[in-house]
């Protein structure tokens, strides 16, 4: 599984000189500034400190990018813990038990969990990677619109678990979500539910429309408190705590490992990655939890599940840059474009040929996990001094910072403009229980389901059978069903047994 | 349960109802909407089993809502603590084009912080204008396309 001689070849490059390493401190602190500001991207930082890697060589380019992208797959838990901004599509199901952890006083320890979950998770993702990128590239080739859309499937049902009041309420919020999902340009050339406005021909812009929903929408309930914990004894920042929640997310290595597979595997399917693999994890840890109910009020399994899914599925698009040079997402788009300033193509053949340097770039990673371990709990501290601040201050600085994040996203006023519609529609939904996490959900994967669906329904002419010929798709199928009836029919079949 | 509570329980229910109407009429719209504009399996293959799903649903809930007797009197309460930062909110928004992101920003956290009991001036003033300044200045430096700013100077020029 491993060329031994490119593995050392590989090891002798990273560590001959400590001048590769010189750039992945900076490139881990720009990720992390760039994840933990709602509005700047990933991708974001990537393009704009793109230029600076033509004054480096391949290897070094590499490392300064995935450190940026390192640093920033945990940088996005930071907002979406203290002030419920998944300021990416990946940050998603981290807030879902992060933010009520900070709001029970627990930011410390959730912040701590991120932090763990994330770097292990990086490195179990790269140790698969490493193990297997010949395979896991096969097996991307064989992926299409339909594994996608079974994927996709896969990540609605998890509108049905995530209502904790009334279940119907939860269906009629994911699946108005949705629908909001499928607006502008549909793949029969015309356009649907824009109401004549411009700004909605591409869609709602997803991001905004995530920032409306579950920060807006929550601050404005907020405003009404002194300060978002109001015990003062709990507002305290504590490394130690940091620490304890690192540890924690280290006590949970099966929620780690299962989070990690699921974020390799998703990760590596272009155009889905980190948005769904967050949530499948998420779900596949609520489902074999003890306790189901207790997610979504502070479960620090949930931060866990999510944090490592998303940390790894950047090793899963990475799988799919180096063995295919295709790339999954904004951040490896932005690193194809240096393969392309270093006269590189990604593919089968630059994994034959460059095999050494396939292998450094993997192996460097796990040098960013430990590094991002430091740098990490240097900066926790400092921005969870956020819960001390008082919410007449917080409240209108987080809307302005989220309308400014928004106009970053879309470039023009359709970004704030979404943020104010999505914001008032989450706080009808959640002063009228409806499930506001369904409904993003919904928004998130609506447009990918339909695409995926109708390019399907293209490839098999309207047969459905013929997703029962794609065996990549009938396995994924497979695992939604064990997934979603598994834990019932055993306890059906013990119950049987027992008598 | 007094009268108050009955009334503040009436008022809940009637607003549950309304909102499932709007929710059940917003999608029907919607479907409509996209059926005048192709009547295309690929345009309809979501738009219309969603719809249909949403209509039927919200139908299911609406007759359970009407049928329901109990709802908490805590839970019909209405909170209209939040409508004064909304229309602020919506107000900043809505007047960025005009105002700006500079001046717009400024205000917005100014009469929010002295809405929400905020009256040492020097700190009103101070924070909202440097919050306000150091905000507009990184964004404008950071994004590759204009921003909207009503102060000539401080950033890149938008085209108005």
């Amino acid at each position: 599984m491993i060329d031994v001689d490119a593995f050392f070849s590989a090891t002798g490059m990273l560590f001959s000189s400590g001048a590769p390493w010189l750039i992945v401190i900076p490139g881990i602190l720009i990720g992390l500034i760039f994840g933990a500001i709602p509005g700047l991207q990933i991708s974001m930082a990537m393009a704009i400190f793109l230029p600076i890697t033509l004054y480096m060589d391949f290897m070094q380019a590499m490392l300064f990018l995935t450190a940026i992208f390192t640093g920033g797959g945990f940088g996005g838990s930071i907002p979406a813990i203290l002030m419920n901004i998944p300021g990416t599509s990946s940050a998603l199901a981290t807030a879902f038990d992060g933010y009520p952890m900070a709001q029970k006083g627990e930011h410390n320890v959730a912040l701590g969990i991120a932090l763990g979950a994330s770097c292990f998770g990086v490195i179990i993702g790269y140790t698969i990677l490493l193990l297997l990128i010949s395979p896991i590239s096969q097996i991307v080739l064989k992926v299409g619109p339909a594994e996608m859309a079974v994927v996709i499937l896969w990540g609605i049902t998890l509108i049905g678990s995530l209502s904790s009041g009334s279940v119907l309420k939860g269906m009629i919020s994911g699946l108005v979500g949705l629908l909001i999902g499928t607006i502008g340009y549909s793949e029969a050339g015309v356009t649907r539910g824009t109401f004549g406005s411009p700004y909605l021909l591409d869609g709602v812009p997803v991001i905004p429309a995530m920032i409306g929903m579950f920060a807006a929408s929550e601050l404005f309930r907020l405003a009404r408190k002194d300060y978002l914990v109001e015990d003062r004894a709990a507002r305290q920042v504590s490394v130690r705590l940091v620490l304890v929640g690192f540890r924690r997310a280290l006590a949970n290595p099966w929620i780690v490992l299962r989070g990690s597979l699921i974020g390799v595997s998703v990760g590596a399917i272009p155009g889905v990655g980190s948005s769904v693999a967050n949530l499948l994890s998420y779900m596949a840890t609520r489902r074999s939890s003890p306790n189901p109910e207790s997610f979504g009020k502070g479960n620090p399994s949930g931060v866990i599940a999510s944090e490592s899914a998303n940390s790894t599925s950047e090793a899963g698009s990475m799988a799919t840059l180096l063995a295919l040079g295709i790339p999954g997402g904004g951040a490896t788009a932005v690193m194809l474009a240096a393969f392309a300033m270093h006269n590189i193509t990604g593919g089968p053949q630059f994994i034959r040929e460059q095999t050494d340097v396939v292998y450094a770039i993997i192996i460097a990673n796990f040098g960013q996990a430990f590094l991002l371990i430091c740098l990490g709990l240097l900066f926790i501290p400092v921005l969870a001094n956020v819960i001390k601040i008082p919410m007449n201050y917080l409240v209108p600085s987080v809307l302005a910072m989220s309308i400014f994040g928004s106009f970053g996203l879309t470039g023009d006023l359709s970004g704030p403009l979404t943020v104010l519609v999505f914001s008032l529609l989450g706080w009808v939904f959640k002063r009228y229980d409806y499930s506001v996490p369904a409904a993003v959900i919904g928004i998130l994967l609506g447009g990918m389901a339909e695409d995926s669906i109708v390019y399907s329904y293209q490839i098999s002419g309207g047969q459905w059978s013929y997703l029962l010929e794609r065996p990549v798709a009938v396995v994924i199928l497979v695992l939604l069903a064990v997934s979603l009836f598994g834990g019932k029919v055993a306890k059906f079949l013990t119950g049987r047994l027992g008598r | 349960m007094t009268n108050r509570h009955l009334i503040a329980l009436n008022k809940r229910r009637v607003a549950d109802l309304t909102l499932l109407v709007l929710l059940a009429g917003i999608a029907s719209l919607y479907c409509f909407d996209a059926a005048r504009a192709s009547t295309h399996i690929y345009n309809l293959i979501m738009v219309l089993p969603l719809s249909i799903a949403i209509f039927i649903l919200c139908t299911v809930q609406f007759v359970a809502v009407l049928r329901s007797e109990s709802i908490e009197a805590e839970e019909a309460r209405e909170p209209t603590g939040a409508l004064p930062v909304i229309v602020l909110f919506s107000l900043y928004v809505l007047s960025l084009n005009w105002l700006g992101f500079d001046v717009g920003t400024a205000m917005f956290v100014g009469v929010f912080l002295w809405v929400h009991g905020e009256r040492r001036w020097p700190w009103l003033i101070g924070y909202s204008v440097v919050f306000a300044f150091v905000l507009t200045f990184f964004f404008s430096q950071m994004l590759p396309y204009p921003m909207p700013m009503l102060l000539p100077g401080l950033a890149n020029a938008y085209p108005f």
